[in-house]
């Protein structure tokens, strides 16, 4: 008896060394796969900021302007809109550059202030036209192609041929930059403006509202409708074949790649609905599409994981079926649930595929109004502006791509604050 | 030792053995101490009383299958209006099974199915006519181990006569949670933190708070399974004396792993084996002078 | 009726009801223009659209990129406010697309033609210059090439720039280019294999006996990985030439010319691509871009004349213009006023060139 004893005790002590190191090895390989993954995500989030970070400053021009009534009142009534606001720049330009008599030149000088310049003061004269014939100081943004000389995009050393900007534009933006008249302001225009085809004007708001109506009509379609089919196929339908059949459907549907969302969305909201297309509502009908497997996917879970316990308590008590439901386990389950929506949320939010066929991919500059307004989406713009070739979209690209992460990292956070204070303990 | 070894073995054998007498009352009844003790089988009658004056609740002809398992064979028993009846027996005899005929749980299993009559106060509660739902406001039930709501001690109470109706405003659902509370004998150690969570108490102060909460709709039967088998001594000997005196008002089914407790609380025993009624007799009677064989063994410890 | 039934019926007629009313709502009338069609014109037209919008009080049109075909489809759907106003296109449009128009009940169709778009086989600056004839590139990307004898085809073997032409320096052929779905791999197809695949004599003489295998011959591009398909994503293309110094790509000029610190464009039969070059039509591989209005649009949706005005301006489409800054290769002068003129007087096309 004792001899065998002796013998186990030293079969579990000559094996032990070996399972200590296999233990050890697994650790190690576990500590190189989370370092590996957090090296990407370094890497990742450090070329973006690298890369966008510049996007969110804006070279500006100060300007002393003349809001001349003879250019503004031409006919002694003022027409603020058909102004020619580009006269008056140039000739606050003039008096900076006094020098430059040739046309070309006057119009290579004029092309460094941005187009938006002519708007920005129409909109000022539009709300104050007390200002027409007085001088004003003005800050109005530099073109694209400056914004990039400030900020280095643009090699001063290579032949100027080769270059956007002239050997004769770098002289005066040197020359604006030691008269203190370039000056360097947070962009707002990135997040007050809709999509342009001027990089200094271009802004993320439209594309941001565009998102935001699109989610708050997936949220209320999606989260009643995923919530109800979890629970009636969790707690009333009969468990037989074709529960099984619906549940396999359902497994499959969270899998459907989603531009096949867009594809029904085309053929059943667009083409036989009628619906508008590029509408905010027309894409969160499809989002909510996408998003229904996955609630109903994780509100399952949560309310299988409401113990039996409860369940026979409340019925012990003379809880009918739908009491026990609604009183007692969908309120333990709603963390579950909340989580497995906003998750789903957080992906529809990403998602540009199914929005490609339903006309959300186009170029839109006003800022969307209601539902069924045109708009475009957060991921849309990223993915247009990464196509263009004008090199300051390539750093507002990465500023929008941010801008995306951040929203995203804050409805993630929002499922773990929300989580946490509707869970009770039981 | 031996001798045990021994009367099992017999009592495989005569199990097995097909032209062993069934139907053969006299030879059953006879079933005495030092005679070897077999299983039951089905035709044979339960030893003792299982009728009693002033019935209530009846089962009769109870057989219950758990998809082909058949749990509970062939049960009669009647409970009168308010007694205290414990079921005792071994692991797995059915006697859980049992007590969730009483109130229809086993509703709630797919693969049950239940067949006999039982009935409440003369009603067949399997009948069209009876829903479950009002069933559970008469035939209360406390489990093995404490389930409050995620509540709070008032809602938790409060939360049946809600849903029955029973109180037309505040102040009479008040009076019914402060009644429960205190025939539960909680009252006064929860009176200052009603809105504190039922989750909150310790093991045994929750059990009671299920007892609050099963007697807050006014049920005439209270059936309990297990009650005190997660609770400390202290907390079962509280619940014990609780048994008392709530028995003046409801009947009171107890499923008990522990003779000791049935023989502490109760005034009748049903003892089960095997999903077979063996036995049903006063306490004293059956603890110190078991009918049957099986009875006598497991009451002796020889089996369980 | 139950309780059940009648709730059923009521959701019933409300879901109807709403349903009605979306597709009267969305027959109410448009409010701005919408504009789909080829991604090479896109860059130009999303200009003149973001312009018009601001310097007026309509709203700014809607530019979709759908490629040429797509939006051409799109446009001769039908007429009304839930089909397209404008169609552009990096190419005329054919007359099977306008037979399919006039079955819908597009009948008469404004075209115009914007100014001409170069493409350009590009290398990275520091890449040594190679002067391509058409004829190289013909033999260098086509799936198949002519054999040792007349009349035979074979799979193409050429891995280097030498094997095609002995004078070219041995890099190994590597192409990125635009994808079969883009306007801009029909155009280079058309203008650049073609031209130079008609350079062999018995080739050229299928194009009259037999123009399908011709055609076939000519446009079918290599797939053995020789030539890549880059996507739409011209910024991409040039990032990997800047990675990949021997590697060409294939764009259109308004990328050359906005990343000229960047890429060169390779000389195509001897020809350099510039703006001066495309505009008088010696660079060879270049092509006009169009866009087509529907005349029945014009005064129903609101802005439409003052979008054609715009953009047949000499402010935008102009030798000095805002759309030649973007890479535009205006129409010279005369051209120029007379497309203007058509546009002024709306007058419709007859008949497509093909």
């Amino acid at each position: 008896m004792t001899r065998s004893k002796n013998v186990s005790r030293q079969k579990v002590e000559a094996g032990l060394k070996q399972r200590r190191r296999r233990e050890r090895w697994f650790q190690m390989l576990g500590l190189l796969a989370t370092t590996i993954g957090v090296v990407f995500l370094l890497v990742f989030f450090s070329t973006l900021i690298s890369k966008g970070s510049s996007a969110f400053m804006q070279t500006h021009i100060m300007l002393d302007v003349e809001y001349s009534a003879e250019i503004i009142s031409p006919d002694g009534k003022p027409d603020t809109v058909y102004a020619d606001y580009d006269a008056i720049i140039r000739n606050a330009l003039m008096e900076i550059f006094p020098e430059v008599t040739d046309r070309r030149e006057r119009r290579d000088l004029q092309r460094m202030v941005s187009i938006g310049a002519g708007y920005q003061m129409r909109a000022v004269i539009e709300r104050d036209p007390s200002l027409i014939g007085t001088r004003q100081s003005i800050v109005v943004p530099a073109a694209a192609n400056v914004d990039m000389v400030v900020k280095g995009n643009i090699d001063r050393d290579i032949d100027e041929n080769l270059r956007p900007v002239s050997d004769r534009q770098l002289a005066w933006i040197d020359r604006l930059d030691a008269e203190g008249k370039l000056v360097t302001q947070f962009n707002t225009a990135l997040f007050t403006n809709g999509d342009s085809r001027e990089p200094e004007l271009a802004g993320i708001r439209g594309a941001l509202m565009g998102s935001l109506y699109m989610l708050v009509v997936t949220i209320v379609l999606a989260f009643p409708v995923g919530a109800a089919a979890a629970v009636y196929l969790e707690e009333f339908a009969p468990r037989n074949r074709w529960s099984d059949l619906i549940e396999v459907n359902i497994n499959n549907l969270a899998a459907v790649p989603s531009i096949v969302f867009g594809l029904l969305a085309l053929a059943v909201f667009i083409n036989w609905m009628s619906l508008p297309r590029s509408a905010p509502l027309v894409g969160g009908l499809a989002l909510s599409l996408l998003t229904l497997p996955v609630i109903i996917i994780a509100s399952r879970a949560a309310i299988k994981s409401v113990p039996p316990s409860i369940r026979e308590a409340a019925l012990g008590v003379g809880a009918s079926k739908m009491q026990v439901v609604f009183h007692h386990v969908l309120p333990l389950a709603l963390p579950g649930m909340l989580t497995g929506a906003i998750i789903g949320m957080s992906r529809a939010l990403g998602e540009s595929a199914p929005l490609l066929m339903i006309g959300m991919v186009a170029f839109i500059v006003d800022v969307p109004a209601g539902f069924t307004d045109p708009a475009t989406a957060l991921p849309v713009q990223i993915y247009l502006w990464a196509d263009s070739p004008e090199r300051a979209f390539a750093e507002r690209t990465s500023a929008a791509i941010i801008v995306l992460l951040g929203f995203l990292l804050l409805m993630n956070l929002t499922a773990v604050i929300l989580r946490k204070r509707v869970e009770r303990k039981w | 030792m031996t001798k045990l070894t021994q009367k099992e073995d017999s009592a495989v054998s005569h199990a097995d053995a097909p032209d062993m007498q069934r139907s053969d009352r006299v030879s059953v009844a006879g079933e005495r101490r030092g005679d070897t003790a077999r299983a039951m089988e089905i035709g044979d009658t339960t030893v003792g009383n299982v009728r009693c004056a002033d019935a209530f609740v009846t089962a009769e002809k109870v057989n219950v299958y758990y998809g082909d398992n058949h749990a509970i064979k062939d049960v009669t028993l009647e409970i009168s209006r308010s007694e205290v009846i414990a079921l005792i027996g071994p692991s797995g005899c059915g006697k859980s099974t049992f007590l969730r005929c009483l109130n229809r749980m086993n509703d709630t299993i797919e693969s049950a199915r239940v067949t006999g009559r039982i009935t409440l106060d003369g009603q067949d509660i399997y009948s069209k006519e009876l829903d479950p739902v009002a069933l559970r406001a008469r035939v209360g039930m406390v489990f093995q181990k404490p389930n409050p709501f995620p509540k709070s001690i008032y809602d938790n109470v409060a939360y049946g006569p809600r849903i029955h109706g029973l109180a037309a405003d505040r102040s009479e659902l008040d009076a019914i949670v402060h009644t429960s509370l205190d025939r539960a004998g909680l009252l006064k150690e929860v009176k200052d933190r009603l809105d504190e969570p039922g989750t909150g108490l310790s093991g045994g102060q929750q059990q009671r708070l299920c007892i609050a909460r099963t007697i807050a709709v006014n049920p005439e039967v209270i059936l309990m399974d297990e009650p005190c088998s997660a609770l400390d001594p202290i907390a079962t000997a509280r619940i014990e004396d609780l048994m008392d005196e709530l028995s003046q008002n409801y009947a009171i089914v107890i499923v008990t792993h522990s003779m000791q407790q049935a023989a502490r609380v109760s005034k009748r025993v049903a003892y089960f084996h095997l999903g077979h009624l063996v036995e049903v007799d006063d306490t004293d009677r059956i603890f110190t002078n078991p009918q049957h064989k099986l009875t006598e063994d497991y009451i002796t410890g020889r089996i369980g | 009726m139950t309780k059940r039934s009648t709730a059923a019926l009521l959701l019933a007629s409300a879901a109807s009801i709403a349903l009605m009313n979306t597709s009267a709502f969305a027959q109410a009338g448009r409010d701005y223009i919408y504009i789909v069609g080829s991604s090479t014109v896109y860059p130009f037209a999303t200009v003149v659209a973001e312009r018009f919008g601001r310097g007026s009080q309509f709203k700014t049109p809607k530019v979709e990129s759908t490629g040429s075909g797509g939006g051409l489809k799109l446009f001769c759907d039908g007429v009304g406010v839930d089909y397209p106003d404008v169609a552009n296109s990096s190419r005329a449009i054919k007359q099977s697309e306008m037979d399919r128009c006039s079955a819908n009940g597009v009948h008469e169709i404004i075209e115009v033609k914007i100014g001409y778009d170069g493409i350009v086989v590009a290398a990275a600056m520091s890449s040594a210059t190679m002067s391509l004839s058409r004829k190289d590139l013909f033999l260098a990307l086509a799936k198949q090439v002519p054999g040792a004898s007349s009349g035979q085809l074979v799979a193409n073997p050429y891995k280097t720039w030498k094997d095609v032409n002995p004078t070219l320096p041995a890099r190994a052929i590597e192409v990125l280019g635009p994808p079969p779905t883009s306007g801009t791999r029909d155009a280079f197809a058309e203008l650049a294999l073609e031209a130079g695949c008609q350079e062999i004599d018995w080739i050229a003489a299928l194009k009259s006996s037999d123009s399908e295998r011709f055609l076939t011959i000519c446009h079918t591009v290599r797939e053995d990985g020789v030539f890549v398909e880059a996507g739409e994503n011209d910024n991409l293309i040039v990032q990997k030439l800047e990675a990949n110094p021997s590697a060409l790509g294939i764009f259109g000029f308004s990328f050359l010319d906005q990343n000229a610190d960047k890429v060169k464009g390779e000389p195509i039969d001897g020809i350099a691509p510039s703006f001066d070059a495309i505009a008088d039509g010696s660079y060879p591989v270049s092509r006009p871009l169009y866009f087509y209005v529907k005349k029945a649009h014009v005064d129903v949706i609101p802005g439409l004349r003052g979008y054609l005005r715009e953009f047949t301006s000499d402010r935008a489409w102009g030798e000095f213009g805002y759309l030649s800054d973007r890479g535009l290769i205006p129409l010279p002068d005369e051209e120029r006023s007379q497309v203007a003129a058509a546009v002024a007087d709306l007058s419709p096309m007859s008949a497509a060139k093909n």
